[in-house]
């Protein structure tokens, strides 16, 4: 029988994160999230306190944590922000394909100095004309004696505007479709990598989000993760790898929501009595309380499952898929259960609905998910 | 019987503390009979303080008249007073709900062998022990303990008892017994005392008494009526969301679900109607006061005591009450 | 300087209380202990003087039952303490101040101890006993609701100042002495996560407290709040005959005597 309780380490890791996201993320997610204020003061404790670079080994400097204890962790500090989650956790989406793919010199010489400060790095995936279709990408990678030249664009990458580090996936040839796409870490301190402006969000409004343009940018032959080509591989097995902890984040902005819920309907009082007495605030609490279960024990396994060494594709994506859909919905009726103040700016509510709408399109479109789960899930019947 | 009950006094100038004037009450209670009840003070003012208090003492005063006592650490008392205790037969010992009284008990209670309790809210006799009731919890929860052992100590808690008056017959002023303090116990000194500014009472979670002011009152000058009755009752003042959204007192002072919780003893609620943001900060008060012109106000549901009625006239004759009867 | 600090394992702030079903105590099921509030700001008083004072050792010891008091050393640990004792301990000692001072009191003579430290009072049942039973029982002058600690090397002593009734108070001290402090005037730092790891494998020096002759208190009830029925609304003729009404029933009936 498997075990589902936690060992005193797990718990002291999440109590840690719990209060790191109580007492210094909660008290200004409102304020950074009317102001579209990005908190690198937040930020740059929470890599002080180890919370950053979560999946880095400790010899690198980073935490060195299994995905389960990850997730613990993010789903904590998600409970009181999802924008400022998605900006710490950034850093283990950009730095996963050089933990992947990249050489002993690779990792020595990019993470050890980028872990022991405080630093941000951005996963270059996405541009304007693809997102799902990253098979289609148009940067251009042009071999030119021993270095790369790269040129194209890369759009809504977390924490671009703040990144001392992009890792870039670009094709070497279009014609070859994924087949060409091959990996870089490009500092941003080189040559013709220009950030954007931070983008206009509907939430997430303390993370920072922008395009990167790449102009003529020389990239070293030595920066290459990987070989030629083995770009597309490497995305996807990174996305592997992250996907898990997106199921973690958005588990914690729906329990917040819930929570939320479940304590004002206890105090409002409606035809005389607490609405938590009524049957229709029952019933949404009933639902709400078992997508936020279901969440979570979906993500608990996928980590699990992957911490054992298997590939985990099919629990990864029903992970996130469920779980982000669940944050939705639990959102969308936590500002029913409030009615009228639940549609207020002043009310915490409506922040999680807005919040929790991102993650059913990033790290993979839930619609993506929907077609690898089929996949996995059909292999096992041909 | 049980035997004579100790009070150990504390001075301020030339006269015991308030405080203390509340355990000789107790003590008083306890006591089988107010000839029974024993004063201790030390300092060099003890035995002007003494006599002063006669009249509040049925039983004798102990008199330790010596200026080491004074501004000397709480250590010092506690050989005095286990000897002055053993002296006169007492097997508990009552101080009143002071920082002194707290920090003197449990010292006391380790050299005496005794069981204690600190800051409780009552204490009655059952046979040959002493059964005392207590908040924790930050208030949330009391608890009852029944201290039957040979010797008992006890402080008050601030607030919870009357203080004695003087009615019960002279007292004998007696010398208390000469005990050596070690050298070690006097060595810390108190450098120097900054009287509490007037007009700033207690903080606002530590407080015994909390008086909160809403936007009943109108206007910002308004609020000084809630900072009277603070003062003549020694409380801490709060404030209502709107009093400190709207810029009238610091937001340090808000109580409720996004500013401070509080527990006090006793929780004056004026011109606040009682929304639920305010009452997740005050709902675990001991006892709560609501004065407001509306007598439907949420409020009053949760309220002990309820005055529907106009506050400009109600709280400054509250506030002249509460002086008349402290004698301040 | 070697530091001694005095912590407890205390359900969380947060937890809903209920009664065990004799009525006589804290029901403890469910609850989660952690090292909080006045124990917090003292680990935290502790690691300043201990980072301002170059060869000083912050020792921490509990006094408990498994598990939750290992896991509250190991909090202190993980927070920078250099070593910990488990004074291991049942309900005959745990629940009673003075004994449980005396079981701390034998586990602390026996480590260097230049300066003791404790939150000013447990943060469930708040005693507020254990810290000054603990000075009286190690000789040594103790004082409570202590803020601005400092200590002055060249001079040995160290300097506060606490609130009390009289005003703030300013103090000096030679060691060793033991101080309560108040709470949170200090900001408690949060332990880093390598260190959390770590302080997973330190090792905790374990002693078991010595059953006493010591007479206990008998809890006999533990009650929570009933719930408010509503105000009982004073009827009144004038404002002073409402003051004077509710003076009267504060003093006589609630018995909160203003």
């Amino acid at each position: 029988m498997p075990d589902f309780s936690l060992s005193p380490e797990q718990e002291s890791l999440r109590d840690m994160a719990r209060k790191f996201a109580r007492s210094e993320m909660a008290p200004h997610a409102a304020e950074c999230d009317r102001a579209a204020r990005f908190p690198e003061e937040i930020y740059r404790k929470a890599h002080a306190l180890g919370l950053m670079n979560l999946n880095v080994p400790a010899e690198l400097g980073g935490s060195g944590l299994s995905l389960f204890e990850q997730c613990l962790i993010v789903e904590e500090l998600a409970y009181a922000c999802g924008g400022m989650t998605t900006s710490i956790i950034a850093n283990c989406l950009a730095l996963e394909p050089i933990l992947l793919d990249g050489t002993d010199e690779q990792k020595q010489r990019f993470l050890a100095p980028f872990c022991a400060d405080y630093h941000l790095a951005s996963f270059c995936l996405t541009e304007p004309s693809g997102g799902s279709d990253a098979g289609g990408l148009k940067t251009r990678a042009r071999r030119d004696g021993d270095a790369y030249v790269l040129d194209g664009e890369k759009c809504f990458i977390t924490n671009a505007p703040h990144a001392s580090l992009y890792t870039v996936f670009a094709t070497i040839d279009p014609a070859l479709r994924h087949r060409g796409i091959t990996a870089f870490v490009v500092p941003r301190s080189a040559d013709g990598v220009t950030p954007g402006k931070d983008e206009e969000k509907m939430g997430h409004r303390a993370s920072s989000t922008s395009t990167v343009r790449f102009e003529r940018v020389r990239v070293p032959v030595g920066d290459r993760l990987g070989p030629d080509g083995g770009g597309f591989s490497l995305a996807m097995r990174t996305l592997d790898m992250t996907r898990t902890p997106i199921g973690a984040l958005a588990t914690g902005i729906a329990q917040a929501a819930l929570d939320q819920a479940a304590a004002y309907s206890l105090k409002r009082e409606s035809f005389g009595k607490p609405i938590a007495e009524h049957q229709a605030i029952q019933m949404k609490l009933a639902d709400m309380a078992q997508s936020v279960r279901a969440a979570r024990l979906l993500t608990w396994q996928a980590a699990w499952t992957i911490d054992r060494g298997a590939k985990g594709t099919l629990e990864s994506s029903i992970a996130k898929c469920f779980a982000s859909d669940a944050a939705m919905h639990v959102a969308d009726e936590a500002i029913q259960t409030f009615g009228g103040y639940g549609y207020m700016r002043e009310y915490p509510v409506e922040k999680l609905l807005r919040d929790a709408k991102l993650t059913q399109i990033y790290e993979g479109a839930n619609e993506i998910q929907r077609t690898v789960i089929a996949r996995e899930l059909l292999r096992g019947y041909a | 019987m049980t035997g004579p009950v100790l009070v150990l006094g504390e001075i301020a100038g030339d006269r015991v503390v308030p405080p203390t004037l509340e355990a000789i009450g107790v003590a008083r209670s306890l006591a089988d009979s107010p000839a029974h009840v024993v004063v201790l003070l030390a300092g060099a003012r003890a035995r002007v303080a003494a006599e002063a208090l006669t009249g509040a003492v049925g039983g004798a005063v102990r008199v330790r008249e010596d200026p080491t006592f004074d501004g000397a650490p709480v250590a010092a008392f506690a050989a005095v007073a286990a000897a002055t205790a053993d002296l006169v037969g007492a097997r508990w010992i009552v101080v009143g709900g002071t920082t002194f009284g707290r920090d003197v008990t449990g010292r006391l209670a380790a050299r005496w062998n005794a069981l204690a309790a600190n800051g409780v809210t009552e204490a009655t006799r059952d046979g040959d022990a002493l059964r005392v009731r207590r908040p924790v919890f930050g208030g949330r929860a009391t608890e009852t303990l029944r201290l039957a052992g040979e010797h008992a100590v006890v402080s008050l808690r601030p607030h919870a008892f009357p203080p004695a008056a003087g009615t019960a017959g002279a007292a004998l002023i007696e010398a208390a017994p000469p005990v050596e303090i070690p050298p070690t116990l006097l060595a810390p000194r108190r450098t120097a005392v900054e009287p509490v500014a007037t007009g700033r009472g207690p903080g606002l979670t530590d407080a015994s008494i909390v008086v909160s002011g809403g936007r009943g009152l109108r206007a910002p000058e308004n609020f000084r009526l809630v900072e009277e009755l603070a003062e003549s009752l020694g409380a801490a003042v709060g404030a209502s969301r709107a009093v400190t959204d709207a810029g009238w007192r610091p937001a340090s002072l808000q109580v409720g679900q996004t500013g401070r919780a509080v527990s006090p003893q006793l929780y004056f609620a004026v011109g606040i109607s009682g929304a639920i943001q305010h009452l997740v900060g005050m709902v675990s008060s001991r006892v709560i006061v609501a004065i407001n012109s509306d007598g439907s106000a949420p409020i009053f549901k949760v309220a002990d005591y309820g005055i529907v009625g106009d506050l400009f006239q109600i709280v400054p004759a509250l506030t002249a009450e509460v002086r008349r009867v402290r004698g301040a | 300087m070697e530091i001694v600090v005095c912590v407890r394992p205390v359900p969380e702030a947060e937890t809903r209380l209920r009664v065990r079903a004799d009525g006589r105590a804290l029901d403890p099921d469910g609850v989660k202990f952690v090292l909080a509030g006045y124990d917090e700001s003292a680990v935290e008083q502790a690691l300043l003087l201990k980072e301002s004072v170059p060869g000083s050792r912050v020792h921490a010891v509990a006094l408990g039952p498994a598990p939750r008091t290992e896991e509250v050393l190991r909090a202190a640990i993980a927070l920078g303490a250099d070593a910990a004792t488990w004074v291991d301990a049942g309900p005959g000692v745990l629940d009673d101040p003075i004994a449980t001072a005396r079981a701390l009191a034998e586990a602390i003579r026996g480590v260097p101890h230049d300066l003791v430290l404790c939150g000013k009072q447990s943060g469930d049942r708040e005693a507020g006993l254990v810290g000054p039973a603990l000075g009286e029982l190690l000789g040594i002058p103790d004082f409570g609701s202590v803020v601005d600690l400092r200590f002055d090397p060249a001079a040995g002593r160290l300097t506060f100042r606490r609130s009390t009734e009289a005003g703030q108070e300013r103090w000096e001290t030679p060691l060793p002495c033991l101080i309560g402090l108040q709470q949170a005037w200090n900001d408690p730092r949060t332990a880093k996560l390598p260190a959390i790891l770590r302080s997973r494998k330190a090792p905790i020096a374990k002693t078991a407290a010595a059953p006493g002759a010591t007479p206990t208190a008998v809890g006999e009830r533990f009650e929570l709040p009933a719930p408010r029925a509503g105000a009982k609304m004073i009827e009144f003729s004038s404002p002073q005959d409402a003051a004077e009404k509710l003076v009267r029933l504060l003093r006589e009936e609630a018995k909160v005597f203003p």
